[in-house]
């Protein structure tokens, strides 16, 4: 038996009758204080102020807005510790289809009408789990992946860790992505689907394929389980991520579109579908959808530096420089000089691509280090493209050839060509093309592992 | 909202809705007041869980119906149907005893098959004499899950059909694992000497 009497709950519900009644059943248990939120924005305010030790969200929470949503905003933002209890409630059988699909889940969730006996019981067994788990949060959360590991192993050796058998699994396979073993984790992932064909389980296998870059395997995995969950929304994001890596960027943008349309409210894929319309040159779409997540993604701190680059890049790409340009001066100095490298040489690369006169001695100061630093994919189309612009063909051919010889080569290829071409200089990107195949061929003969071809 | 389970889901949430206020009300004049209102309660409860097989029903029978298969805990999945029957069946004069022997948990629908069990008990309550055991057991095929009364058993095997047993076999047959589904049996082989309700799902 716990005692609720030194918890804190905080009730999420926007129908003023239904917060009543959760009070209510809150009290009833012994709750030491019950607070409300009424809404999805004061929801977030009052945890990221004052956390409390467990909260009754409803699912429904108006506005287009869900209690799904708002847990996945809490984790994005790390508002919500491992040891808070999130209880979802709600009015139907429907939410058990997402809570079966999704990665990321509540504690648990229960369905109108209930007892305060069985809510008791429900959060009982959350507490004590919780309990059990304990050690591996700290863990977790002091990036002790090593120490997690072990502390995982050990549950799952025990008679305690038994009846979390599958949460174990799952957590291990989690752990070893984090900590890069991309191989271990397809593993653990394979391991529990010899147990039962869990949807969450199969993308998880899709995810380390991805990892490891063994592209078509990932896609036919993620194929299957986007086929047969059509409502579980993560793995459409794991799809258009893979569909990227392998170049189809219109594939990648209708799974993100059709998604977006059912979750239009959540703006990491609006993120994800941004870059997908941008590669698939489709910039009316990326630049209203970059607009979209500039002006409603609210929360503070939810708009980088990297979103109005983004946006910017888009404008420089369809060809309107002085969009660009306006969006880039608008941005202080004092900001830009915070910014990582890689940010700071995307800025002065796109500044210089839409005013020459303003970024282009930026560029040549950083001309040096863009040579030596590894950059992101993203970063170094940008560089290239304005050493293109401004006629530096050896900075733009480093780029270029760097670029098809990574993973990211078939993400990029149709960019690289493209811009190649708009200057003119197609004969040199069928030069880098062919080196990079020479390169590879001789790498080849070498045992090795080879990389992706660039087509 | 063309389609009519959507018509029918919204529905029922509302009405299920007024009936949490409802519960509610009672537990927050039960604490205030030291009443007994289980009973009150319990016919609520009743009510919810009619409305939730009547859409489960239609939900199941459908061409595309999916399940939400979760890993489960037996031991809270009997605990909590006791919960929700137990108190109710003393007032009525009978004694359920749950008995758990699976640790490891199982992939299944919880919410489905706990409405499913809740209303089997609630079943068996209709013929038993003083008992009913709920129970959770493995043997070579897989999950057994049983509810077995002391009551005069089933009048013809297979017995008549019902909504209920429509939905249970539906639901059964839903828990496909390695290739194989889920059966429901029902015979009078319990050991309490009356009609035993059985879900097998495959391992």
């Amino acid at each position: 038996m716990i005692d609720f009497s030194k918890s804190r709950f905080l009730v999420i519900d926007d129908l003023p009758q239904a917060r009543d009644a959760l009070r209510t059943i809150a009290q009833t248990i012994g709750a030491f204080s019950v607070e409300f939120a009424s809404n999805y924005q004061d929801a977030i305010y009052r945890i990221r102020n004052n956390a409390p030790d467990v909260i009754l969200c409803d699912y429904m929470l108006g506005e287009g807005r869900s209690g799904q949503q708002l847990l996945e905003e809490l984790r994005r933002f790390n508002l919500l510790a491992d040891e808070t209890i999130f209880m979802m409630v709600t009015g139907e059988q429907s939410y058990e289809q997402v809570v079966s699909a999704v990665e990321l889940v509540p504690d648990d969730y229960i369905i109108k009408p209930f007892s305060p006996d069985k809510l008791t019981l429900r959060l009982e067994r959350i507490a004590a789990k919780k309990l059990l788990f304990g050690k591996y949060y700290r863990q977790k959360r002091q990036q002790d992946f090593q120490g997690a590991l072990k502390t995982l192993a050990g549950l799952h050796e025990s008679e305690a860790g038994r009846p979390y058998r599958f949460e174990v699994l799952r957590q291990q396979a989690e752990v070893l992505l984090a900590k890069g073993d991309a191989q271990a984790a397809e593993s653990v992932y394979r391991k529990i689907l010899e147990n039962y064909e869990f949807p969450w389980a199969r993308a998880g296998v899709a995810r380390t394929l991805h990892k490891q870059n063994r592209l078509t395997e990932a896609r036919q995995e993620i194929d299957r389980v986007v086929g047969g969950t059509p409502n579980y929304f993560d793995a459409a994001d794991v799809k258009a991520t893979i569909c990227m890596a392998q170049g189809e960027h219109e594939e990648a943008q209708k799974v993100l579109d059709d998604v977006s349309k059912k979750t239009p409210r959540n703006y990491l894929r609006k993120r994800l579908l941004a870059e997908a319309a941008t590669l698939n040159g489709d910039l009316d779409k990326a630049r209203s959808t970059l607009a979209d997540v500039l002006s409603n993604d609210s929360m503070p701190g939810a708009v980088t530096p990297e979103d109005r680059l983004s946006l910017a890049r888009s404008h420089v790409i369809a060809g309107d420089l002085i969009s660009a340009e306006n969006l880039l001066v608008k941005m202080r100095d004092s900001e830009v000089q915070n910014f990582a490298l890689d940010n700071q040489a995307s800025f002065a690369a796109l500044l210089a691509v839409c005013s020459p006169g303003k970024g282009k001695p930026k560029f040549v100061g950083l001309r040096p280090a863009l040579f030596e630093t590894e950059l992101s994919a993203t970063t170094r189309l940008d560089v290239m493209r304005a050493a293109l612009s401004l006629s530096d063909p050896e900075l733009a051919d480093r780029h270029a050839e760097h670029l098809m010889s990574s993973p990211d080569a078939k993400k990029v290829f149709g960019a690289i060509r493209t811009q190649y071409a708009l200057h003119g200089r197609e004969m040199d990107f069928r030069e880098i093309q062919k080196q990079v195949a020479l390169k590879r061929i001789r790498h080849e003969e070498t045992p090795a592992k080879p990389p992706p071809p660039a087509e | 909202m063309s389609d009519p389970l959507d018509v029918l889901a919204s529905g029922v949430h509302d009405a299920k809705n007024q009936l949490f206020f409802a519960e509610t009300l009672l537990a927050a004049r039960e604490t205030a007041t030291g009443l007994d209102l289980g009973e009150a309660r319990y016919a609520i409860e009743a009510a919810a869980l009619r409305l939730s097989r009547t859409l489960t029903a239609y939900r199941l029978m459908r061409q595309d119906a999916q399940l939400a298969i979760v890993p489960c805990i037996l031991d809270d999945l009997c605990a909590e149907v006791a919960l929700a029957q137990a108190k109710h069946l003393r007032a009525i004069g009978l004694e359920l005893t749950v008995d758990c022997q699976v640790t490891d948990p199982w992939p299944l629908d919880r919410d489905l098959i706990a409405d499913m069990l809740n209303n089997a008990v609630q079943n068996a309550a209709r013929f038993a004499r003083r008992q009913i055991r709920l129970s959770a057991l493995t043997d070579d095929s897989g999950l057994v899950l049983q509810v077995e009364d002391d009551g005069p058993g089933f009048a013809t095997l297979p017995p008549a059909s019902s909504t209920g047993l429509l939905v249970a076999g539906r639901l059964a047959a839903l828990h496909i694992r390695h290739e194989l589904s889920g059966q429901l049996h029902l015979d009078n082989d319990s050991r309490l000497g009356g009609a035993r309700f059985a879900l097998h799902l495959p391992r």
